[in-house]
C-alpha cells in the first residue's frame, strides 16, 4: 500500500474542495441569471468551441476505427511463429483468496509449450499464500513456484518476480485475470520484430450481470480496445494493460523495472519502454478476462486512482512531452493522455452543461435533439463495428445509448474531481476493490 | 391528439443530463466518504507511522528512559 503524496492538511482540504464547488455554482447561477451580461461574442466563442468539439469528437472516432482497421488488417495477413521462446508469467497477489486459485488453474491449461508461473503473495492477510502454495510444484513440466514477501504494492511485487525469472520473455498480469488459452501464443508472435519492446493483450469484462458491468464491457471493446488497436498501427500503444502484458526481458531491464511513485505503474511502465525507443504492439487474439467492479462507488474509486495515476506518471515524465530527439511517438503518446485524461473529460462536462443551458435560455430544444441524436447515432455505429471486430455479443450495442450521456458523463466527473486533488496534491491511497471471485 | 416528440425527447434529454451530473457529484462524495471510514490497513498505518509496535525492542546499548539508573553511574 504506497502512499505517494504526504497528506494535505485535511482543513485546508475541505476549504478548497468548497471553494471550487463554490465558483462553479456562482458561474453557473450568473450564467442564467445574468445571460445578457456574456456579450454575443462571447456567446459567439462559446459556439465555436462547442461546434469544435463535436467536429473533434467525430473525427477522433473516424480516425481510431480507421486505424484500427488498418490494424486489423496487418494482422490478419501475419505469419505464425512458431520459434516459441520460454515465458515467465509473473501473478502479483494482494488478499486475492477468493480469485487465486480459479486464476493459478486457468493458468496451468494455456495452451503454450515452454512456461513457468511465479506467484508472488505481496504480504497478503487473508490466506492468499496458503491457496497459492497448493500449486506449488511441477504440473506437467510448468512449474509453478509461490513466494511471500512484506506488503510493498504491485510494482515492488512485480519486480520481485521478474527478478526471480530467466525467461526472455515476461508475462505481468493481475490475480483476478484469466487469460484465454491462446493468448500466449497469439501475443508471442509480435516479438519477431527485434524492436518490439512489449505487446498489450485484450482485455474484457468477465463478469456481466448488471448495467455497470455491461457498460464498462461495452467501454473496454469501444473506449479501450479498439484505440488500442489503433494506436498499435504506429507501435506505440501507450497502456499496456495491467491484467495482460507481454514484455521483452531486455526491455524491462533497460526501463530499470516498475517504479512504485505513481498510482498508474502500468502507464509509467509504457512510457518508460517507449522513451527506451521500443515498439509496443498490440494482440486482439491474447485475451485476458477481468472483473470489473460491480457498484458505482466502486467503478468511481477504480477510476479516480487511474486518472491520478496517469497525471503522477505525465508529471514524473514530463521532460519526455518536449523531447525532440528519438521516436516522436513518445511526447505524442504523452501529449494524447493529456487530451484524453485532462482536455476531453472538462469539454464533455462542458459540452454537456452549455446544451442544458441554452436549451432553457434560449428552448433550443431541436438543437438539444439534434446533438443527442447525433452523438447517439456515432456511438450505436462505433459500438457495431467494435463488438462485430471483437467478436463479441450484438447484446452489449443498446448500452451504447446511455455511454456518453449517462457513463462516461459520470466517469469524466470523477477525472475531473481526481485532476483537481491532483493539482492540489491530496493525498491519495490504493484503496484495494473487493474481490466477488467472478473468474 | 398531437405529440410534439422534439419537445417531449428534448425535456428526457435535459433531465436526464442533469439528474446525471447531480448523480456524478454526490457519487463522488459519498466516495470520499467512504474512504475516509475505511479503516486503514497495517502497511498504511505503518507508512503514517501510526501503528504502535507490540513490543519495544530492546537494545542493550540504550537504556529505556524510564529504566532505573543503576547506583553506580551517578
Amino acid at each position: 500500500m504506497a502512499t505517494v503524496k504526504k497528506p494535505m492538511n485535511p482543513k485546508l482540504q475541505l476549504v478548497l474542495s468548497v471553494a471550487v464547488i463554490a465558483v462553479v455554482v456562482i458561474l453557473t447561477i450568473f450564467l442564467f441569471r445574468y445571460p445578457q451580461k456574456l456579450g454575443p461574442v462571447f456567446v459567439a466563442a462559446l459556439v465555436v468551441t462547442l461546434a469544435s468539439f463535436l467536429l473533434l469528437l467525430i473525427l477522433r472516432h473516424f480516425i481510431i476505427t480507421w486505424f484500427s482497421y488498418m490494424h486489423q488488417r496487418e494482422l490478419a495477413n501475419g505469419e505464425v511463429y512458431e520459434n516459441y521462446p520460454f515465458i515467465s508469467i509473473i501473478v502479483p497477489a494482494y488478499n486475492e483468496g477468493e480469485v487465486i486459485q480459479s486464476s493459478l488453474s486457468s493458468l496451468l491449461e494455456l495452451r503454450y509449450p515452454y512456461y513457468e508461473i511465479i506467484a508472488v503473495d505481496d504480504g497478503s492477510t487473508d490466506g492468499t499464500f496458503d491457496k497459492m502454495k497448493e500449486f506449488e510444484g511441477n504440473h506437467y513440466g510448468v512449474r509453478v513456484s509461490c513466494y511471500r514477501k512484506e506488503n510493498s504494492g504491485k510494482a515492488e511485487t512485480l519486480n520481485y518476480g521478474i527478478r526471480r525469472s530467466k525467461a526472455p520473455i515476461v508475462v505481468c498480469m493481475d490475480s483476478d485475470s484469466r487469460l484465454t488459452a491462446d493468448a500466449l501464443r497469439y501475443a508471442i508472435a509480435h516479438f519477431k520484430d527485434p524492436h518490439v519492446g512489449a505487446v498489450a493483450g485484450n482485455v474484457k469484462v468477465i463478469n456481466r450481470h448488471n448495467i455497470w458491468t455491461k457498460l464498462q464491457a461495452l467501454e473496454y471493446i469501444e473506449g479501450l480496445n479498439i484505440v488500442r488497436n489503433a494506436q498499435a498501427f504506429f507501435r506505440s500503444v501507450n497502456v499496456i494493460p495491467g491484467p495482460i502484458g507481454i514484455f521483452r526481458r531486455t526491455a524491462i531491464e533497460a526501463t530499470g523495472g516498475y517504479d512504485s511513485d505513481t498510482f498508474a505503474e502500468d502507464f509509467d511502465m509504457t512510457v518508460k519502454i517507449l522513451a527506451e525507443g521500443w515498439k509496443i504492439d498490440y494482440e486482439p487474439k491474447a485475451i485476458a478476462y477481468t472483473e470489473a467492479p460491480e457498484e458505482l462507488l466502486d467503478i468511481i474509486q477504480q477510476r479516480y486512482r487511474w486518472s491520478r495515476g496517469i497525471l503522477q506518471a505525465i508529471r514524473k515524465q514530463r521532460h519526455l512531452l518536449t523531447r525532440t530527439e528519438g521516436v516522436v511517438t513518445t511526447p505524442l503518446s504523452l501529449w494524447y493522455m493529456i487530451f484524453e485524461g485532462l482536455v476531453w473529460p472538462a469539454m464533455n462536462i462542458f459540452a454537456n452543461l452549455f446544451f442544458v443551458w441554452i436549451a432553457l435560455l434560449y428552448g433550443m430544444t431541436k438543437l438539444l435533439v439534434l446533438w443527442w441524436l447525433l452523438l447517439t447515432v456515432l456511438d450505436l455505429l462505433i459500438a457495431v463495428h467494435a463488438t462485430v471486430m471483437e467478436k463479441e455479443s450484438m447484446r452489449l450495442v443498446p448500452y451504447a445509448v446511455l455511454y456518453r450521456f449517462f457513463y462516461i458523463l459520470i466517469i469524466d466527473v470523477t477525472k475531473l474531481f481526481a485532476t483537481l486533488e491532483e493539482l492540489f496534491g491530496l493525498d491519495m491511497s490504493w484503496g484495494k476493490l473487493a474481490r466477488r471471485g467472478r473468474i | 391528439m398531437h405529440f410534439d416528440w422534439v419537445n417531449i425527447l428534448a425535456t428526457v434529454i435535459f433531465v436526464s443530463i442533469v439528474v446525471t451530473l447531480i448523480l456524478a457529484v454526490a457519487s463522488y462524495f459519498a466516495y470520499k466518504v467512504r474512504e475516509a471510514r475505511r479503516p486503514k490497513s497495517a502497511s498504511e498505518l505503518r507508512q503514517e507511522g501510526q501503528m504502535k509496535a507490540f513490543f519495544n525492542q530492546y537494545n542493550p546499548d540504550q537504556p529505556a528512559a524510564d529504566a532505573p539508573v543503576p547506583a553506580d553511574t551517578k
